[in-house]
């Protein structure tokens, strides 16, 4: 239990809650070795180094998009947050390999529903860092951001958003 | 108001990052860009619109650019296009 479980639980603060992507621990975003995603240029957030290969739906809202790939969606929250999951870096270039996808491309999605798998071991034998940024594309929106340290199960509060 | 369009030749076809980097420098003018290809059409200051067209090699992506900043725009974006993707 960090600092952030004590802020949700006195309910002192009051925004969108998102949670954890996937099993594992937190990083810094800015410590990501994509600079795309450690300099914001996607918005602002946190990565997860996962531990296991299974990747859900952090809340509930619209599945925007689910590259035939598996290695990235977006999900627009019934309460207006814009996020994005991308599973490992540069896993664009693996076209599809290693990942299934168990949703579609706009779909309702409830929060823990099940959207892709991946073998992280085969992904990171083939030489591909497998941390799984989860990015708000519209931080800009938000003036706070609370978020998460160390280690998370899937689904765990991991980000508040705050108007 | 001003268009022009471009045919994606980049294998990956317009992922997270260049979509990204597009928003960017999208978002650097105060004109109006919109950008249409075969599965609809988005804002292209808004990264989750342009996710969302799933944007293939081969596609041709029509931008649409109206504003008092149109002509620098065009040019920027047209560079853009012809260097990342």
């Amino acid at each position: 239990m960090g600092l952030f479980d004590k802020f949700v639980n006195k309910k002192t603060v009051e925004g969108i809650i998102l949670g954890a992507p996937v099993s594992g621990e937190i990083i810094d975003i800015t410590e990501v070795s994509d600079p795309t995603f450690a300099e914001k240029i996607l918005g602002d957030g946190i990565a997860i180094r996962p531990s296991e290969g299974k990747f859900y739906a952090p809340c509930d809202g619209t599945l925007e998009s689910l590259y035939p790939t598996g290695h990235a969606y977006s999900i627009s929250s019934e309460d207006g947050a814009e996020l994005l999951v991308h599973i490992g870096i540069n896993t664009v270039e693996l076209k599809g390999k290693h990942y299934s996808v168990h949703a579609k491309q706009g779909q309702k999605v409830r929060k823990g529903d099940l959207l892709v798998e991946v073998d992280l071991d085969v992904v990171r034998g083939d030489g591909y860092d497998v941390v799984t940024p989860m990015i708000i594309m519209n931080s800009g929106d938000y003036s706070k951001m609370n978020k998460a340290s160390g280690e998370v199960r899937a689904l765990e509060n991991v980000l508040t958003l705050i108007k | 108001m001003v268009q022009f369009s471009y045919v994606i030749n980049d294998e990956l076809g317009l992922h997270a990052r260049p979509a990204g980097l597009l928003v960017k420098l999208a978002s650097g003018f105060t004109s109006t860009i919109t950008l249409k290809c075969e599965n609809g059409e988005a804002d292209a200051k808004r990264l989750i619109a342009l996710m969302k067209l799933g944007i293939q090699k081969g596609s041709n992506v029509q931008f649409t650019v109206a504003g008092d900043d149109e002509k620098e725009a065009v040019a920027a974006l047209e560079q853009f296009m012809k260097e990342k993707l």
